[in-house]
């Protein structure tokens, strides 16, 4: 595995407004990774935020403790790496593969949108923490 | 994400402005909906300053499609970023939400 060039990680309570410190985080990685060609940064980013999105939409607690959400991004020279974790979290419930919506559904295109946003997506639960690893073989 | 709208000779646009995710997505079914209720329902959503839509967004849109249809009109969304055109076209959804080049050429032709 190649040297990790450029990383930045969030970590809070998995309310709304979380994701947009999720996307500012995003903004402030291609900053410090420029070299990164604009479409990988907009697929990425799109992918990232989707999912925490969901997380924030749909991880329900284990216990009393509440979910937080967590995302460390990682850039390689060839693979842009997300995991991107909710703690505290029942394990998902419903399917984890992405479904078919109607033309008219306001809702149930994540995931399809994430699978078609990146190169591999796998689930992980470990600890009472469900974790998404996205990752997208970069073009630069 | 700051809303403002504008009504012309036969339609109102509403141009949106920053990222339209899941924080702000129904904020803009609020608005739109308000708008309907003031009396257009032809409505052009222009998206010149929306540089991120995410399926939130997206829902908020369809959602606001519907509303304006049920009210005997439709929406239309013009000036598409390159985030939101790729959003439209991997989730299939560019064949439901016309997109124009400008809001003035949305209902240009009816």
């Amino acid at each position: 595995m190649t040297e990790v060039l450029a990383r930045r990680t969030f970590r809070g309570l998995s309310t709304a407004e979380a994701i947009d410190s999720v996307h500012n985080e995003l903004d402030k990685l291609w900053e410090d990774a420029p070299f990164v060609q604009a479409m990988d940064q907009m697929t990425f980013t799109t992918a990232v935020v989707e999912s925490a999105s969901n997380i924030v939409q749909h991880a329900h607690p284990a216990a009393a403790r509440p979910v937080e959400l967590g995302v460390d991004i990682s850039v390689r020279t060839t693979q842009l790496q997300a995991r991107v974790s909710a703690y505290h979290a029942k394990p998902p419930f419903g399917p984890l593969e992405p479904g078919t919506a109607d033309d008219d559904a306001e809702s149930g295109r994540g995931l399809a949108l994430i699978e078609a946003l990146v190169t591999t997506v796998t689930f992980e639960r470990q600890d009472g923490t469900n974790t998404w690893v996205l990752t997208r073989t970069s073009q630069s | 994400m700051e809303f403002s709208y504008e009504v012309k000779d036969s339609y109102a646009e509403v141009k949106a402005d920053g990222r339209l995710n899941m924080v702000s997505a129904p904020k803009l079914r609020e608005f739109v909906t308000d708008v309907i209720a003031g009396g257009s329902s032809r409505i052009v959503v222009n998206l010149e300053n929306t540089a991120f839509m995410d399926s939130s967004g997206l829902g908020a849109l369809i959602g606001c499609l519907k509303a304006a249809r049920q009210a005997g009109g439709d929406l239309r969304i013009a000036a598409v970023q390159p985030q939101v055109k790729m959003v439209l076209e991997l989730t299939s959804m560019d064949r439901v939400l016309t997109s124009y080049a400008s809001a003035d050429e949305a209902f240009g032709n009816d």
